[in-house]
């Protein structure tokens, strides 16, 4: 996966690069194309490898919303520390008249 | 695959100041009532069921859609009105330090996805600094679920064609 980080490779390639078994890396490929990760396109003879985006941009839209919500959850933090403050200060004056 | 690229690790880093002690801010993110009071999003309640704060310890809460509008949108989305979370704590370091995973279920495709938060909190003068990290699971172990996923099924089919 990482091999692909650099962008689009042939199967020899990567055999070279991560010094595992030609079987290995075509096995391992073919799962990730299958899962949606990877790409291929034929050139002559040799296939070419890529990654496609799409998972990651899934991540990416995710976490967008999770950082949002955390936004307006501490927004409401604030809220909730600054009426915590003025019960304090309403209970600090009962006790003084 | 010993050193994942920077593009691979996800992390959320938000930092806000507030006038106010940290032992207040420390309750309301420690005690069920502090949760319940801000945890939920703007027509959510949170309730929590579960609250055991030592290391190893969990808190289980459940969001609610109470709000007419997010009733109205979780329902469109075939979503259900209560959502269950759990956080299980790593470190607790009163008032000032809080580690927590945090296992959020509403990721499509995928059923449980675990979140690292890290709560720093400290004290200058009348305010406190509170700096908030989340990391998601690195794109390395989020594909390797998928593909796990996928090995299986595989597998299944190679038994199947060898029967």
């Amino acid at each position: 996966m990482e091999a692909l980080l650099s962008g689009e490779h042939a199967v020899n390639d990567i055999v070279e690069r991560l010094d595992i078994h030609q079987s290995g890396v075509s096995r391992h490929l073919r799962i990730l194309h299958e899962a949606g990760f990877v790409r291929v396109r034929p050139e002559g003879a040799r296939r070419l490898y890529s990654l496609r985006p799409e998972p990651f941009r899934a991540l990416d839209a995710w976490l967008t919303q999770y950082r949002s919500l955390w936004e307006a959850r501490l927004d409401k933090l604030g809220e909730a520390l600054e009426r915590k403050h003025k019960a304090r200060g309403a209970a600090r004056k009962d006790s003084k008249s | 695959m010993s050193t994942p690229p920077a593009s691979a690790k996800r992390t959320i880093a938000l930092e806000r100041t507030y006038r106010a002690s940290i032992e207040d801010v420390w309750e309301l993110w420690t005690t069920k009532e502090g949760i319940e009071s801000w945890w939920g999003p703007g027509g959510f309640t949170v309730t929590v069921q579960k609250l055991e704060l030592r290391v190893g310890g969990e808190l289980d809460y459940t969001m609610t859609a109470t709000a007419a509008p997010q009733v109205e949108f979780m329902k469109r989305a075939g979503m259900p009105l209560d959502n269950k979370s759990r956080i299980t704590f790593k470190e607790i370091m009163r008032p000032s330090r809080l580690v927590y995973a945090h296992s959020v279920g509403f990721v499509p495709g995928i059923e449980q996805y675990s979140v690292d938060t890290v709560l720093e909190l400290s004290q200058s003068g009348p305010n406190v600094h509170l700096i908030l990290t989340i990391e998601a699971m690195h794109d390395e172990v989020w594909t390797e679920r998928a593909v796990m996923g996928w090995k299986s099924e595989l597998e299944k089919l190679a038994k199947k064609l060898s029967a």
